[in-house]
This record gives structure tokens, C-alpha cells and sequence, in this order.
């Protein structure tokens, strides 16, 4: 009756994101490594909205459902900041 | 024909009406205060919440039992919305139709209005943090998107002549990018787009999901078997994988109804086998977009 659940994969914005060590904009490592292009790099919501050129932001997983669990963009993100699970 | 050339085409297809492109109807629906909104935080589209849903999972919830099919409904109704009070920032009112080399040539050497710009393709920027500038938009988007730095090429000459944009958009398709042109809002048509599968957001939608924010082009393509040399490479060129090399017939074969018409594996054809013909000419396909 009901669907397949998607894995879960989930960014520490501690580590990666407006608050972490660096700018996802300069990493962008796990946007290409993964083939089905499960994440999305965007302006953070939580922080004050510069509508010409914004500063802040993060990187949110969206396409759940295309995951493979291939591991790849844990594997490659340089600061851990990433985990896949069931 | 589709239901959007029966609507805005004026007799044929709705890309080729000049009237979707003119200032007037842009200023009659109100296009510059959309288009605004629309760009300044595009990237949020799929993070924000619309009617209490965000697109997170987004293949899951439509998968749900009942809400799924809500769900795929609002959705589409949505993207063809034609109403007075549509949504910029979760883009109402905004999808596109596959379209072949040629007919991007004539509506960028007639029908596009001035000023032309090719600027960052936002989608490759959103899901693969890559700026390529290969999207080209014209009319009042131009000045719109102009005012975003982030969209905007910075050492090479983004605003094109006529000429310049014939030639930036056959770069594009040759490299294996499928021409796209958009309605944004409908019917006011603004944006000649160089897709890529699945980095597009439109196609990402579409192919995964089912949902109908990008059309099939008026065209399939045809494989002559007596030309075809079994080569393959334009098997490489298919964003949709759509040809197959059959090495017992020692020919390529399309799958015409996933075929989006593109004409981008023409290109790759050393021995001129591939064409396109019009989606019509298929009985099976008539209205099938």
C-alpha cells in the first residue's frame, strides 16, 4: 500500500553550510559526484535574504527517491559532513 | 497539435506566434514583477514550502496513496496555471517544449525580442554547483536577470546580437545540449534553454517524476537503415536513451515514444542516416507530448 521509503541522507550544517568551516559554493564535491544529482545548492533560509547576490548557503539532498546509496559523496566530502542510512 | 498551440499558436505551433513574444503581453500580464520574483531566489524553489509540502522526497509523497495523486494534481495545475494571481516564487505558469536546432535559429533570428542575453544556466548552478553560461533569454527577462550578478558571465560578452545567438545556440546543440524553449509565464515566451538530463530542472521533473513541465518536441526521430553504418555514436549523443545499437540488424533503433525529438544525434551522424520527422506522421503519437 504504501511506498518504498527513500534512503535518508543528511548534511551537519555544523560542518558544511552558513555556519560551517566552508562555503558549499566552493566545494560543490558531492553536487558532482553524484550520478542521479540528488542535491540541490541554494540560499539559506535561515539567514537574512540578500535578494541581488547572496551570501549564505547550503546544500540540501531533495531527490530522495533517486538514491542509490553508492556512499559516493560520503566518501568524497571533505569534511564528513554527510551520512547515508536506511 | 498540443493543447498549448490550439490555445497561444494562432493556427500552428505555439512557439512560432510572434505575439507570445512581444512587450506588450508582457507588460499585459504584469511579466517584469513575476519574472523579479521569480530569479532573484529561483534556487529556493524546491526548498520552500508550498501549501505546507516542500519537493524534499518529492518521488515518495508522489507515490503516496491518495495525497500522491493530490499532489501530482496540484502540481500540474500549477505549472499551466493561467490564472490572475500566480506565484512567481514557486513558479506558476512556467514550463517548456523540446524544440530542433532549426526552429531555435528562427525564433532567435525573428521572433525573440530585444535585448538577447546568454547567462548561467541556473539548473546546472543549482544541482551540480557548475556555471555554464548557456541559456539564452531575451525580452523583458533580459533586464531581469542582468540585474543578478551571480547569473552573469563575467568575462565574456553576454549581451548577443542575432547572429551571435544563431551561433552560441548550434555550439550548444552540437555539443549534446537539447534546445528548450520556454513559456514564463504562459503564454509570454522568454528563454531558449540548453538542456542536460537530469541536471535540468525541467527534465529532472518530467523524466522522474512524470510531471509535464517539459513537452516532447513536434518531431521524432527516423533511423535510415540502408545509410545507417552501426557505428553508434549517435547512441552517445541521446540524453534520453532513446537509440539502441542492434548489432544483430546492424543498425540503430529508436524507441519513438520516449523520443523527445531533440535532433541532437543528428549531429553525430557521419553518413547523414538520422532525420526528423514530424511527430504527426505517427499515428500512435498523434497528441502524444
Amino acid at each position: 500500500m504504501f511506498p518504498k521509503k527513500s534512503p535518508k541522507v543528511v548534511i551537519d550544517y555544523t560542518k558544511c553550510g552558513e555556519k560551517g568551516q566552508i562555503d558549499p559554493r566552493n566545494c560543490t564535491k558531492c553536487l558532482k559526484v553524484c550520478d542521479p544529482a540528488i542535491f540541490i545548492l541554494h540560499e539559506s533560509p535561515n539567514m537574512p535574504i540578500d535578494p541581488v547576490d547572496p551570501k549564505y548557503w547550503r546544500i540540501t539532498p531533495v531527490w530522495l527517491s533517486l538514491c542509490n546509496m553508492c556512499m559516493k559523496c560520503v566518501k568524497v566530502c571533505p569534511l564528513g559532513a554527510i551520512t547515508v542510512s536506511r | 497539435m498540443c493543447d498549448w498551440c490550439m490555445k497561444h499558436g494562432a493556427g500552428g505551433k505555439w512557439y512560432m506566434n510572434a505575439k507570445n513574444y512581444s512587450n506588450e503581453l508582457a507588460e499585459a500580464i504584469n511579466a517584469r514583477e513575476y519574472l523579479q520574483e521569480q530569479w532573484k531566489a529561483f534556487e529556493m524553489v524546491y526548498i520552500r514550502r508550498i501549501m505546507g509540502i516542500t519537493s524534499i522526497d518529492l518521488g515518495y509523497k508522489l507515490q503516496l496513496p491518495i495525497i500522491g495523486r493530490l499532489l501530482r494534481w496540484s502540481a500540474e495545475r500549477m505549472i499551466h496555471s493561467e490564472g490572475k494571481h500566480r506565484n512567481p516564487v514557486r513558479a506558476d505558469g512556467h514550463f517548456g517544449q523540446v524544440i530542433p536546432l532549426e526552429e531555435a535559429k528562427i525564433i532567435l533570428g525573428n521572433l525573440a525580442a530585444e535585448p538577447i542575453i546568454e547567462n548561467y544556466c541556473m539548473c546546472r548552478w543549482m544541482q551540480r554547483g557548475i556555471k555554464e553560461a548557456c541559456c539564452i533569454n531575451f525580452g523583458l527577462l533580459s533586464g531581469v536577470i542582468e540585474k543578478l550578478p551571480r547569473f552573469i558571465p563575467k568575462d565574456t560578452k553576454y549581451r548577443l546580437d542575432r547572429d551571435e545567438a544563431i551561433a552560441h545556440i548550434e555550439e550548444h546543440n552540437k555539443k549534446g545540449y537539447v534546445a528548450t524553449v520556454w513559456f514564463q509565464p504562459v503564454p509570454y515566451i522568454n528563454a531558449i534553454c540548453s538542456c542536460e538530463n537530469p541536471e535540468c530542472g525541467g527534465l529532472r521533473l518530467r523524466n522522474d517524476f512524470g510531471l509535464h513541465t517539459v513537452y516532447k518536441g513536434e518531431y521524432v526521430a527516423e533511423v535510415d537503415p540502408d545509410r545507417c553504418q552501426a557505428c553508434g555514436m549517435c547512441v552517445t549523443k541521446c540524453q534520453f536513451g532513446v537509440l539502441r545499437l542492434v548489432q544483430s540488424l546492424k543498425r540503430v533503433i529508436v524507441d519513438i515514444n520516449k523520443c523527445f525529438g531533440c535532433g541532437v544525434c543528428r549531429h553525430a551522424c557521419k553518413y547523414d542516416a538520422i532525420r526528423l520527422v514530424p511527430r504527426e506522421n505517427y499515428p500512435a503519437l498523434r497528441g502524444v507530448y
